[in-house]
């Protein structure tokens, strides 16, 4: 009994050391970042981004993750609303079951940005994206590029291995590759899922499919962390880099690595810290629910542009196309380095 | 009236149910899909194996004495993380390096047999000393582990394995790759320990009747102990293997791995009750869903089907359990 207790106390006093806070002095307030999970580095170095640039313009951050799980981010949403803080960033794990959550913080007066994955079914103050289907889009022109370069026109069999099934954010990129794509008719495409979008799942689909379809020209993968398991299993079926032709997304650091080794022709980014810095820039004017005008800004050096659409002011960066001959600009936020300037609110 | 023969014939049928599953499944595969049947698909299905495969042998030992252990998952991303971060030299990894370089193998394995085997040897003793539920223990670890994963990554991963650890998954023997071969090889000493040695057969025991036991003299809570430990440096094991097939490893790595290797134990003929199973029927159950996985990535069908045809199977399993007992009980 006495040791049953004695563990009991252990545990709850463990408990309560992870769950103190620093307390920031001189805040405009709390804004609340709901992550939808942590095991992606892309949303792991938004946080720390969205965190950084949200300090710099005087707000207290405070991140939640949803591990993937929509009823959990929806509960986080309803419990953030009772605290009724300045704002609330979403990147949403499903973009239409977080509709009623957002339209309900808004409703309690609360603003909502939107970070890198756009939701257009309700309004939001604010949308920072740089366009999951662009993404697909901008791959597409690449791997066009790509097979031109190699077989003389655009041809050749293409194996897409996506994400898990049930995320939006891989069938929006499956889209816009696909659109692109289907003008082709000498382009076949074999399109499987990484369940869970785990990387053992992507090298076993890798595997069998070489073995299958030995003429694969090029593998298209949804992210980075899928393209190592992807060489993994080129490697351990006796391929050199180059061999098969890699094309990933979304600009993770072993994208970049996988670009200087030769392995990868191209990671298509998704320019994470010019998407965190807009949602830094206008949180002053939503949270003072001024007008965000449209027209172009700049920024960190890019040129983007805000638009009043349905689902109100959305900010589109572009994404860009990382290649050996670029990998190691340090904009790209795959090389990790963060930009070190205080980020200003827009005037 | 059953002759002599026949009742040996049906006990051996009952007996190795899965495996003719097996060979009747891969030969109706082999006929109906493209590309099935070559001798890269099969090596792929016995590679595909290894990690769900191993996983399996630890939570059948554990569920052969009568416990549960679901934290199998959580403990292979858990060391093939740290496997990661210490040989990795890209990402978050360490880049350590030895002298000489092949050092790294054995090294690298101890450790991750050591992280599995603590995490073990705290689920038995809570499980024994403090006399908590396994399904409870175990439920716990398996969320608290993969948090922990997260936490020492960062939610980061490593990548660019130490080039003699990478060796292990691109070396082949025979055509299939030496991780492989290290299953089999865990297969075989698991099949040979549970069933011919003295821990083998008291677990057994200990599953059917823990109480029994006991009064046999037997010290059943220090051998449920070392059947957690031995199922976390088995999970350990795997995690290893894992890091090595991905030249890395990822926060979310293995995730779904416990459903898989918990519908291979049913199908292999373990019950859930305690007491009774077999490893080499684990093993077939492995293979059987591995060809599956393979069928569906060949097929082009969405991977939802996966799920389905798995429920399903361990339905069956589960009913075919069901019918082979009602069947031994008419022969005697």
């Amino acid at each position: 009994m006495k040791r049953k207790l004695a563990a009991l106390a252990g545990l709850l006093a463990f408990a309560a050391l992870a769950l103190i806070h620093p307390a920031y002095a001189d805040s405009k307030g709390k804004i609340y970042y709901m992550v939808p999970t942590l095991l992606d580095e892309f949303q792991t170095e938004s946080v720390s981004a969205i965190e950084k640039f949200l300090k710099d313009v005087g707000y207290e951050p405070i991140t939640l993750n949803a591990d993937n799980k929509t009823d959990l981010q929806q509960s986080q949403m309803n419990d953030t609303i009772t605290l009724k803080p300045a704002a609330i960033i979403l990147a949403a794990v499903d973009f239409n079951a977080l509709q009623p959550s957002i339209e309900k913080a808004r409703a309690a007066g609360i603003p909502v940005m939107e970070f890198d994955r756009q939701i257009t079914a309700t309004k939001s103050d604010f949308t920072s994206v740089a366009g999951t289907v662009e993404i697909g889009q901008v791959a597409a022109g690449e791997i066009q590029r790509l097979l031109k370069a190699k077989n003389g026109d655009v041809k050749g069999k293409i194996l897409q291995v996506l994400g898990d099934p049930a995320d939006p954010y891989t069938l929006d990129i499956q889209k816009g590759f696909e659109e692109k794509m289907k003008e082709f008719a000498g382009v076949q495409i074999i399109s499987l899922p990484a369940m869970q979008w785990a990387a053992d799942n992507a090298g076993t689909i890798v595997s069998d499919q070489m073995v299958a379809n030995p003429d694969i020209d090029l593998i298209f993968v949804h992210a980075a962390h899928l393209a190592v398991a992807a060489v993994a299993s080129l490697e351990a079926k006796g391929k050199k880099p180059g061999e098969v032709m890699l094309v990933s997304s979304n600009g993770a650091p072993v994208g970049l690595d996988l670009i200087r080794k030769g392995w990868e022709q191209v990671e298509v980014e998704q320019p994470l810290y010019a998407q965190a810095a807009a949602i830094a820039m206008f949180a002053d004017k939503v949270v003072n629910k001024q007008e965000i005008k449209p027209g172009n800004y700049k920024v960190l050096g890019l040129d983007s542009v805000v638009t009043i659409e349905s689902w109100g002011p959305n900010i589109k960066i572009p994404g860009a196309a990382i290649t050996k001959d670029n990998v190691d600009e340090p904009r790209f936020w795959g090389n990790l380095k963060a930009p070190a300037d205080k980020i200003t609110p827009v005037e | 009236m059953i002759g002599s023969r026949q009742r040996a014939l049906i006990e051996f049928a009952l007996d190795n149910l899965v495996w003719f599953m097996l060979a009747i499944v891969l030969v109706v595969f082999s006929l109906t899909i493209p590309n099935f049947l070559q001798i890269g698909i099969f090596a792929n299905i016995v590679e595909q194996s290894t990690f769900v495969g191993v996983m399996a042998i630890g939570l059948a030992i554990v569920i052969i004495g009568g416990h549960m252990d679901l934290s199998v998952e959580s403990v292979a991303a858990l060391t093939a993380m740290v496997t990661g971060m210490l040989f990795c030299s890209h990402g978050i990894g360490l880049d350590l390096s030895l002298s000489p370089e092949w050092l790294v193998v054995p090294v690298s394995l101890v450790i991750s047999l050591v992280v599995g085997g603590l995490l073990g040897a705290m689920n038995g003793w809570l499980v024994v000393k403090l006399k908590m539920n396994a399904f409870i223990v175990t439920l716990a670890s398996y969320i608290w582990v993969r948090g922990l994963v997260v936490a020492i990554s960062g939610g980061r991963s490593a990548q660019g394995l130490s080039p003699p650890l990478r060796s292990m998954g691109i070396e082949t023997f025979i055509y299939i790759p030496l991780i492989a071969w290290i299953a089999i090889a865990c297969f075989a000493l698991f099949t040979f320990i549970m069933g011919r040695t003295p821990f083998g057969r008291h677990i057994t025991m200990i599953g059917g009747n823990a109480v029994a036991t006991f009064r046999a003299g037997i010290r059943v809570d220090r051998l449920v102990v070392i059947s957690f430990i031995l199922a976390g440096a088995i999970a350990g094991l795997a995690g290893w293997l894992l890091a090595i097939r991905t030249s890395g490893a990822t926060a979310n790595l293995g995730t779904g791995m416990l459903f898989n290797a918990f519908a291979a134990v049913v199908i292999g003929g373990v019950s859930l009750k305690g007491g009774v199973g077999r490893l080499p029927g684990v093993y077939a159950g492995v293979l059987l869903l591995s060809s599956i996985h393979t069928a569906i990535n060949l097929m082009g069908l969405p991977a939802h089907y996966t799920q389905v045809i798995l429920g399903v199977l361990v339905l069956a399993a589960v009913l075919l359990d069901t019918v082979k007992l009602s069947i031994r009980q008419r022969l005697t």
